[in-house]
């Protein structure tokens, strides 16, 4: 059984003159494992994908299956808890509540689902200490640099051991060397923990770090290639290839 | 429920200066209801420390219907009763001590009044314990002696064999003391024992009782024996004290509902305020509320975390509204206290706590907020996890308030067509849909009003002004609520003293008509029921027998009951009263009336009564005497000065006499022969009233001019509660403002980067506030005209006709306050927004 399946997933915005299609019947299936980037120009609808597959948004027609489980037809509690136990978001924002330190923040699955307070900063603290972020549970969103805010965030995708990450431009808001420190931290996250990673990225560096590349297009896949090569050689390799898209 | 305790605790904590205005605002309105409401019993209890006669420790006490007194033959009865083992006859009236008999208004150094109580010392101690300290108690052949308790004896300076001079219908009594209790069986009041017959004497209530006290079989049942007693007695006889100042209690009960209605008006808009917040606050954190949503926060979660937050807003504002409502209570009994010392002789004493008023006070504060919060917290609940990925943007509102903006104006045309119906309850049905009206137009006057005052701001300064206007025309349901509330407040302040001009006009003309004498001989207490004692005939008699005097007339009181309704009753001469006094009348004829009264049992009452009893000319009242029931037919409605307040009856002395038992003077009316002067005939009326200390000699013209500053004193303590009222507009105003900056920080950034000075920045928040303040001034004016119209109607309704003046003073109160509210409520924002970091701000998320 996949992690992933996409059957014929369609998303349309509005409807007459301003219909637009961001995803036209688009199949798709992950496995349990895989780091998949997805690339392609902007409006191409790969936001929307990721939303759609994330439970964050209702498709215009077809379905996603999660573990087996049709999601399009899930009710928003149960949809709620599943993104809950078994997905973890990145955003390009980070997204940190500012009130609320990191191991605050990391924690909040955690405690949105009802684990003691105690055992969740615990397992908050681990997670922050292998995104390599020791000493800094205790300082605010607003005492840490961009970088070191997306770890937090990765931190909190991960603490409640969810079974797919799905990470969104993760690094559209962080300079280079931040941005490889979050590809590793991804990258980790499928060679060590063998969970599943999703990652929307417009750079080809980054996707580079991927195991397989899936191209849209006008709402549609138009390429899906597998990388076995080095990250420079994967790399260059996209970046010829969006050029030729 | 842990993590929104958690977040709602850390986001207050991170917005300090928003969490205070808005606590504050909560902590407003409940300061009002619960210190306004701590007060009225606080009085009350004070009242009924001087006026009310307790029973001590008796079983039972029995009194007249109408608390009136009643023949001492009917104990006689009382033998034939089973399960009564002692019973006494009582005659007890508070009697107010004046000054030169050594009354003071402190209680704890000196005592305002004493209770006398005149007891049968045969059966007296058979029924309740009077422990000595020092002499003897009363016995056979006493006559003018007195029986004190320790408290009075130690304030009074009295010891046995001393003479203790009391007021008396003959003028004065002078009472040996032959005993000192140790313990008076009512503590708290001074309350002296004389035989029966020197009580009857004094009070001029001869043959007469007003309380019976008995003591029960043991194993008999109190209800059955209480019931038999009453069967005996007739219908004319309760069980309990007789309690004196009924009258008074049920006028400060009215108060009582005016202050609720105060504090419940603060609170309404503590409630705009905390709405207004509250949706700022989800607008504000979207992305943060659709981050939890993605990550798995339920609706309900995302709910629960602005309701928490509500929740500790409204327990930490109304934990220190109850704190500030107790000092405000203290402080403005300190401040009422010296009137009612001077008017009524009485002491007010601390705030009461009832626990209706806490429970009330802790509902309401906790319940608006909360309430305020709930429309914004659906809203949040409605985030969807996708605002988590989406960039903000400053917001502008786009929605439109036209449809809200018709159904304001088919209220508004509602409302004024209500007015013609000149009916109480349908004028007050559309003072609140005037008032919803304006609030939903209020969304759509916000650029014609910004338009208009944004010109005037635009000609003082040109680049600023405009962008104000602009600020404020771009989230017109804010503006709209923010100036909601300093509408209610501005409006009640209109009306309020549109109010206080016309009663003061219709009060001098009262004045003029019921107290219009050249002199009066007044009670010490203003109160005619507050304990006074009257005079018999003597007085009268020797006012109208000095040189100089062409006329005199008098009031006589007594109490009665209507279906369990307290009434008291004035006796008044209907042939002499008219001809140098008269009353207000707003219904019925003067001269027939009084006619009328002459002929029978004809009563006039007062528009209170007439209200409260749906009373009209013509209806034929069943009053409760101590000779059973009386029916009298009502001829006119009318009021005199002193009891426009009280639920009051008018009828002839005659009558007051035969079914009331009362033949006491407890106020003169006195006019001079046209060719007497003052200096002649004052001196000669001093004279004769040295025999009777407790009425003072006041010429009218000077009693005028102290009442006018009486009450220009007591509504300088309502002039306080208005201002009161105005303050959450401020905090209201304040509030927004510092939103308002805090979520334009960006913007502010760039203007300061593209080349705007701090002094522009600063100008451009006071021209905003002032603008807001102007739109909140408007709709207060319009609405604080509807209110005024109709609470001067409200008046007259109840039957204190006065005339509506235009509130001009109060208008231009209000826009000074509106100015002045503007520039205050921009002081800390426009700082802030001047001290903007450029950087800083450019990255504010």
């Amino acid at each position: 059984m996949a992690t992933i399946e996409v059957k014929n997933l369609s998303k349309v915005y509005g409807s007459g003159e301003t219909k637009v299609t961001a995803l036209d019947s688009v199949n798709l299936i992950i496995e349990q494992g895989q780091f998949v980037a997805v690339m392609g120009p902007s409006g191409c609808g790969k936001s929307t994908l990721l939303h759609l597959i994330g439970g964050l948004d209702r498709p215009t027609g077809g379905s996603v299956f999660i573990e087996g489980s049709d999601i399009s037809k899930m009710s928003d509690n149960t949809l709620t808890e599943l993104r809950r136990r078994k997905m973890g978001f990145v955003f390009q924002f980070f997204n940190l509540i500012p009130v609320l330190d990191a191991i605050e923040n990391t924690a909040l699955p955690l405690i949105l689902d009802g684990i003691k307070p105690d055992i969740a900063r615990t397992k908050a603290s681990e997670w922050l200490s292998r995104n390599k972020l020791d000493g800094r549970g205790n300082h605010r969103p607003d005492e840490l640099s961009g970088g070191q805010q997306q770890r937090v965030a990765i931190s909190r995708a991960m603490v409640s051991d969810p079974v797919i990450i799905l990470a969104d431009e993760p690094t559209g808001n962080l300079d280079s060397r931040s941005s490889d420190e979050i590809a590793v931290a991804l990258r980790k996250i499928v060679t060590d923990w063998k969970r599943t990673v999703l990652m929307v990225t417009h750079d080809p560096r980054i996707a580079a770090y991927a195991d397989r590349i899936i191209f849209l297009k006008d709402g549609k896949v138009v390429d899906d290639t597998l990388l076995n090569g080095s990250n420079g050689e994967n790399a260059k390799r996209l970046k010829e290839k969006v050029e030729s898209l | 429920m842990r993590i929104q305790f958690l977040l709602a605790w850390r986001y207050l904590w991170g917005r300090k200066q928003r969490m205070v205005l808005t606590t504050l605002a909560v902590v407003f309105g409940v300061t009002l209801l619960f210190g306004l409401n701590s007060m009225i019993p606080g009085m009350m209890e004070s009242f009924r420390h001087s006026m009310v006669t307790t029973s001590g420790k008796v079983d039972i006490s029995i009194s007249s219907d109408s608390n009136n007194p009643f023949e001492q033959s009917v104990l006689s009865d009382l033998s034939e009763i089973d399960g009564i083992s002692q019973y006494t006859g009582i005659l007890t009236k508070n009697v107010v001590l004046p000054e030169s008999l050594g009354g003071s208004i402190n209680k704890l150094t000196g005592a305002s009044s004493v209770t006398v109580t005149g007891v049968d010392f045969a059966t007296a101690q058979n029924v309740r314990n009077y422990s000595l300290r020092d002499g003897r108690f009363l016995e056979a052949g006493d006559t003018y002696v007195t029986v004190i308790p320790q408290l009075l004896a130690d304030k009074m300076e009295l010891k046995t064999g001393d003479t203790f001079t009391i007021p008396s219908s003959e003028g004065v009594a002078d009472l040996k003391v032959v005993g000192v209790l140790s313990l008076s069986a009512s503590a708290g009041l001074d309350e002296i024992f004389v035989p029966l017959a020197t009580a009857q004497s004094i009070l001029n209530l001869p043959e007469k009782i007003n309380t019976i006290d008995a003591l029960i079989k043991s194993g008999s049942d109190r209800d059955e024996v209480v019931a038999s007693i009453l069967a005996k007695l007739g219908p004319n006889f309760k069980s309990g004290a007789i309690q004196t100042g009924d009258e008074l209690a049920s006028a400060l009960m009215m108060g009582e509902s005016m202050m609720w209605l105060f504090g419940i008006m603060a609170l309404a808009m503590a409630g705009f305020i905390i709405f207004n917040t509250f949706r700022t606050v989800v607008a504000e954190r979207r992305r943060d509320l659709g981050m939890l949503r993605a990550i798995g926060a339920s609706k309900q979660t995302i709910m629960g975390l602005i309701m928490v937050e509500s929740l500790i807003q409204g327990i930490i504002g109304t934990a220190l509204g109850l704190l500030c409502g107790y000092l405000f209570s203290l402080a403005l009994l300190a401040g009422v206290g010296s009137i009612f010392a001077s008017m009524l002789r009485v002491t007010i004493g601390a705030p009461v706590i009832t626990t209706a008023n806490l429970i009330g006070s802790i509902i309401l504060g906790v319940g608006f907020t909360v309430g305020s919060g709930y429309f914004p917290a659906r809203s949040a609940m409605k985030v969807t996890p996708l605002e988590a990925m989406r960039p903000t943007l400053g917001t502008m509102e786009y929605r439109q308030n036209n449809k809200r903006a018709i159904w304001g104006l088919v209220l508004l045309a509602l409302a004024l067509f209500g007015l013609l119906f000149g009916e109480i309850k349908i004028a007050g049905l559309s003072g609140v849909v005037f008032l919803v009206g304006i609030i939903l137009i209020a969304p759509v006057m916000v650029k014609p009003v910004a338009d208009i005052f944004g010109k005037l701001i635009s000609s003082i300064y040109p680049r600023e002004g405009k962008l104000a206007q602009g600020n404020l025309t771009r989230q017109p349901s804010r503006a709209a609520i923010t100036a909601s509330s300093m509408m209610i407040g501005l409006a009640i302040c209109i009306a309020l003293m549109a109010m206080i001009t016309s009663i003061e006009h219709g009060f001098v003309r009262y004045l003029d008509k019921s107290l219009g004498t050249d002199y009066l001989l007044m009670p010490p207490s203003l109160v005619l029921g507050g304990g006074n004692l009257g005079a018999n005939q003597g007085l009268i008699e020797k006012i109208k027998a000095t040189d100089g005097i062409e006329e005199a007339t008098s009031l006589r009181l007594a109490s009665s009951q209507i279906d369990g309704t307290a009434l008291q009753l004035i006796g008044l001469d209907p042939l002499v009263y008219p001809k140098i006094a008269g009353l207000e009348f707003s219904e019925g004829i003067s001269e027939k009336a009084f006619e009328a009264m002459t002929m029978g049992p004809a009563i006039i009452v007062n528009g209170v009564f007439a209200i409260t009893s749906n009373v009209k000319t013509g209806d034929v009242l069943t009053l409760q005497s101590p000779q059973g029931e009386q029916e009298y037919t009502v001829v006119g409605i009318a009021f005199d000065y002193l009891n426009a307040k009280i639920a009051t009856g008018y009828i002839s002395q005659t009558n007051l006499a035969n079914d009331f038992n009362s033949e006491s003077d407890v106020l003169l009316l006195v006019n001079r022969t046209p060719d007497a002067t003052a200096e002649e005939v004052t001196p000669a009326l001093q004279a004769v009233i040295k025999e009777f200390p407790t009425f003072s000699l006041i010429d009218s013209s000077e009693f005028k001019t102290e009442q006018m500053g009486m009450f220009k004193m007591a509504m300088s303590v309502f002039y306080i509660m208005v201002v009161m009222l105005a303050v959450p507009g401020l905090i209201a105003m304040a509030n927004t403002m510092s939103i308002n900056v805090i979520e334009r920080t960006r913007e502010i950034g760039m203007l300061r980067a593209v080349g705007a000075t701090q002094t522009q920045v600063k100008r451009m928040v006071f021209a905003e506030s002032v603008l807001l303040s102007a739109l909140g001034t408007t709709m207060g004016i319009m609405v604080g005209l509807f209110l005024s119209y109709l609470l001067v109607k409200a008046i007259s309704v109840i039957g204190f006709s006065t005339e509506f003046y235009f509130p001009t003073m109060g208008i231009i109160a209000s826009m000074v306050v509106g100015l002045v509210f503007g520039i205050i409520a921009a002081m800390v924002p426009a700082r802030q927004a001047a001290n903007t970091v450029i950087v800083e701000a450019l990255q504010y998320e």
